[in-house]
């Protein structure tokens, strides 16, 4: 079992202005599932290249089981990486692919093949074992590429973006056989993605980058329930978070804050009491489309539920429920409706707002309002 | 996951320090020789030839420096006017006809021809000729006596003359024919690489909207073509200006020094007539008119890729 | 895109057939006249005319070519200058190939501070005209002891041919994603490992691309071996020129069309074997250099 610890890693290309990693500090437990997420050019790569070995960092160590590996060589670091294109040498056939490593690293021709075997089955590719990569699909091209860092026994597994060459039903497919491995094996992994379903289903923590700095680590709950920061409030979430600008009041009934629909009318919302001290300030609410439905009887009782009438300006059926689009103090909000009780386009319905989940930024410093 | 499975006995680990300095280093010294071959034989070299420019070298290289003398005699020197004017029509012309005749070629060719591949390897075959050997056979064809001249006259034509090749008037064309014969392939061979690469859904495009073939070719396709057209006329401008094989084959610059080029005139110089400096200087003018076209040229292609 | 081109109608396609078939014809002209006269007597030669057949074939023309012709001074053929060309082509081609393959391999997958400005005085080097580094390179031979030997051409080859090799090596292996090198390195190979177990098994292409390229230039080449060799040491491109331009006795154009098919010989073997590398050594040294 090995632990991972990033402390305060730095990295500047050489010739770069800014720099590309601004001191990252993440520990990741043994045998944890750690997703690196962030949009394209946030410098989760670059870490990954890092940790590898692949790319020198300015600054900072990288330690492993409590052994500074930040000088040394890929090699050394006993460190395996799956990669995006899966990296599959073309002349070489699937056993050739998955001894390379142990047969460079001196092992006996018998533990090899015994290794290749192992590996071989338990990623359901043994009838490939003498084809070359490109004869194999990319589903079968991903399990080699995973066998070949399996046969190893690393410390540590480093996922690129494995799943992103994948047609979408593979991609599924593949998501749960990892997990499945993960959970048997209990191998120490830090898997970069730009996905955030693929985030959110297999990490046990998800750490968000977003220009080489870390918005935010937590488990896929935290991040998604209480997001630090509006990066990630928008990144997390497919359809994502609505933000809507609104003041905070205060009256006798409590907090609330007041929306005014695209025909003008308006509708008070209650907010939590933390917010008291920016009564009179105008805040960030961050909705989720799961938080604006159809009345439920069971929970319009409730304190911080209320019900408004709203028109609907757009509809997009899912399947298991209809994506509606509101107007809210002029911003697009999406709502999360049920199929079997369809609305048209233009339409009036009645919408149930659930405000025990929402959240609140700092329309200044853009980072959530934590309860005190 | 050494818990589940422990680490396999057979697996030593690799010895770190002295080998992993060794690897470090191990990319700089694999290019250093090439990098000093370089250094020396083409920078190093073109410095020492600037050098010698400014000297009075004749047969032996010296170092008496006269300045820009050996530039104002070469300036002053008919022969040399001839070998740049030669340049001149003959680069203008070897340029020019290759390119139509590549670019014609090459329309023609992707219009789904049967044997394609057979007449593709027809055209581009003199290319992997030696110069030497075309000037000798083009000699051959262009004799005043026994070659063209005297097939037409067999065939019936008996009025029919032509000596070019000991005009000094007119050798430097035959020159040009004998270029073009040996380049012109290429250019096809380049240009219809080109067309095949050129997005097939914008001409679907284009035949929606209307346009006729040669519409399409000429709006749409050959202006698509820009930088192939680019790099055919670098590489054309480059044998051009470094044409001395075909010259010395066909008429070895004469008669006189009609057909010199600068190529020409400066092997005579510095390698026959013991006039190093002025060698030099006009090796060194040749080298000035290829940045010319280059450096432009290099940049354009630099920045592109820049964008990739 | 052929396939969105339809087949116009007939009259077109007749001509455009017309122009390619003369066009074969022009380009194949100056090779059939070379085959025929170097078979027809000067008897012949001076009775017929280009395209005239051969009353009576011979290969007195051949014979005399590879034996007895005179180049300059000496009357022994081209045959000794033709192995001269072999003797330098072949050791020139493999070690600037050699050489090109490792550079490439560096400057593509090992970069390091620096190795950008190399390979742009590598690919600005593949412009130089050579005129401007003949002076120079004389004198150093004739330092080093190899002027006018084989050697030193083979040297002189290596030097000038080593930009191109590199060139398209680099090219090649640019296109071959970096994920292959950090995955072998991970795997706990090093440096040359990775290029013999991994890039070489794939460069066969680019091998013969490098090696085509290289032997139909060095074959080929005059202005070096005009410059640096002399006497024994001449390949094969000076001695044909050398013979068709001693004006010793009567012309004989036999001889000359012979000596010049034995020169272009080696070239258009390899030209027909390999054609589809030649083209694309061609090309790629040009578009994408």
């Amino acid at each position: 079992m090995s632990q991972l610890e990033l402390r305060d890693i730095r990295k500047t290309y050489t010739g770069a202005l800014d720099e590309t990693l601004k001191g990252i500090n993440i520990d990741i437990a043994s045998g944890e599932f750690l997703t690196l997420v962030g949009p394209s050019g946030c410098g989760k790569s670059t870490l990954m290249n890092s940790i590898a070995g692949l790319e020198s960092i300015t600054g900072g160590s990288i330690v492993v089981n409590g052994r500074d590996i930040s000088g040394m060589e890929p090699k050394d670091r006993d460190i395996a990486m799956v990669f995006q294109s899966y990296a599959l040498y073309p002349t070489m056939s699937v056993r050739e692919n998955i001894a390379f490593g142990l047969k460079i690293r001196g092992m006996p021709k018998e533990e090899i093949r015994q290794e290749v075997e192992r590996v071989a089955d338990l990623l359901q590719i043994s009838p490939l074992l003498d084809k070359k990569p490109a004869r194999l699909s990319g589903g079968q091209q991903q399990r080699v590429a995973m066998g070949r860092a399996l046969a190893r026994r690393p410390k540590i597994y480093l996922f690129d973006e494995p799943l992103s060459n994948l047609d979408a039903k593979l991609r599924v497919e593949m998501r749960t056989e990892i997990k499945k491995l993960h959970q048997r094996l209990r191998t120490t992994i830090v898997y970069v993605t730009h996905d955030q379903i693929e985030a959110m289903t297999l990490a046990d923590r998800i750490a968000v980058l977003k220009d080489g700095e870390l918005q935010q680590l937590g488990t896929p709950k935290e991040v998604y329930d209480t997001p630090e920061n509006l990066f990630v409030a928008s990144f997390m979430g497919s359809p994502s978070m609505s933000f809507i600008e609104v003041a905070i009041e205060r009256s006798e009934a409590g907090l609330s804050v007041t929306v005014e629909g695209s025909d003008g009318r308006t509708l008070a919302l209650p907010v939590p009491a933390y917010l008291e001290s920016w009564a009179g300030k105008r805040v960030v609410l961050g909705i989720r489309p799961e938080h604006i439905s159809q009345p439920d009887d069971q929970k319009t009782d409730h304190p911080m539920v209320t019900s408004g009438r709203f028109k609907v300006e757009v509809t997009e059926p899912t399947g298991p429920d209809v994506l509606a689009v509101i107007r809210l103090n002029d911003t697009d909000v999406q709502c999360r409706l049920d199929a079997e009780h369809p609305v048209n386009w233009g339409e009036e319905a009645d919408l149930m707002f659930d405000m025990r989940k929402v959240v609140f930024f700092d329309p200044e410093s853009e980072k959530r309002i934590r309860p005190q | 996951m050494e818990h589940t499975q422990s680490r396999p006995a057979g697996v030593a680990r690799a010895p770190s320090g002295l080998m992993d300095g060794l690897q470090r280093w191990l990319p700089k010294l694999v290019v250093a020789p090439t990098f000093i071959l370089i250094g020396i034989g083409i920078y190093g070299y073109m410095l020492w030839t600037g050098v010698l420019s400014f000297t009075n070298s004749s047969f032996l290289p010296s170092y008496d420096f006269v300045g820009l003398a050996q530039y104002a005699k070469l300036m002053e020197s008919e022969r040399w006017l001839v070998a740049s004017r030669n340049l001149a029509i003959f680069g203008g012309l070897f340029i020019g006809i290759c390119l139509l005749i590549g670019v014609v070629l090459a329309i023609f060719l992707d219009q789904r021809i049967r044997q394609e591949g057979a007449i593709r390897t027809i055209y581009l075959y003199p290319m992997a000729l030696s110069m030497i050997v075309t000037g000798t056979v083009w000699r051959w064809i262009l004799n005043p006596r026994l070659g063209l001249e005297k097939l037409m006259h067999d065939w019936g034509w008996t009025s029919f003359s032509f000596d070019w090749l000991v005009n000094s008037d007119f050798a430097i064309y035959t020159i040009v024919m004998a270029a073009v014969w040996q380049a012109s392939g290429f250019v096809m061979a380049l240009f219809l690489a080109g067309l095949r690469g050129v997005d097939s859904s914008i001409i679907r495009a284009a035949r929606v909207d209307g346009a006729s073939l040669p519409v399409i070719y000429w709006k749409i396709i050959l202006p698509s073509l820009r930088p192939v057209f680019f790099s055919s006329v670098m590489v054309l401008a480059h044998i051009a200006i470094k044409s001395f094989d075909l010259v010395m084959a066909m008429t070895a610059g004469g008669p006189g020094y009609s057909t010199d080029l600068p190529a020409v005139f400066m092997y005579a110089h510095t390698f026959t007539r013991g006039q190093m400096g002025l060698g030099s200087a006009s090796a060194m003018l040749m080298l000035g008119a290829i940045l010319a076209l280059l450096v432009p040229y290099l940049y354009s292609e630099l920045r592109e890729k820049r964008h990739d | 895109m052929t396939d969105v081109i339809r087949t116009g109608f007939r009259p077109s396609r007749i001509a455009i057939y017309g122009v390619l078939l003369l066009a074969c014809l022009v380009y194949l002209i100056p090779l059939i006249v070379m085959l025929i006269t170097s078979f027809k007597t000067p008897m012949d030669i001076r009775t017929g005319n280009l395209l005239a057949l051969p009353t009576d074939w011979t290969v007195v023309g051949w014979t005399k070519a590879w034996s007895e012709a005179c180049t300059g001074v000496q009357c022994n053929g081209v045959s000794g200058y033709f192995w001269n060309s072999f003797k330098m082509t072949v050791p020139a081609v493999l070690i600037s190939t050699l050489l090109g393959a490792f550079n490439g391999y560096v400057l593509s997958k090992w970069k390091f501070k620096g190795s950008d400005l190399m390979f742009g005085m590598l690919l600005f080097g593949c412009f130089v005209p050579f005129q401007v580094v003949l002076l120079p390179m004389a004198a150093t031979l004739g330092k080093l002891g190899l002027a006018n030997t084989t050697a030193g051409l083979v040297l002189v080859h290596v030097i000038y041919g080593v930009a191109f090799t590199t060139l398209f090596f680099r090219n090649y292996y640019v296109a071959i994603p970096d994920a292959l090198v950090k995955a072998a390195r991970l795997d706990g190979a090093g440096f040359f490992t990775i290029f013999f177990r991994i890039l070489l098994p794939m460069s066969t292409p680019i091998f013969m691309v490098s090696l085509i390229w290289q032997f139909t230039q060095i074959w080929n080449d005059f202005l070096f071996g005009v410059v640096f060799a002399s006497g024994d040491s001449q390949p094969i491109t000076v001695a044909l020129n050398n013979l068709v331009n001693t004006s010793t006795g009567v012309k004989e154009y036999n001889v000359d069309m012979a000596a010049a098919m034995i020169a272009a010989l080696p070239t258009l073997v390899v030209y027909i074997v390999a054609g589809k590398y030649f083209i694309r050594g061609l090309t790629a040294g040009s578009v994408k250099g």
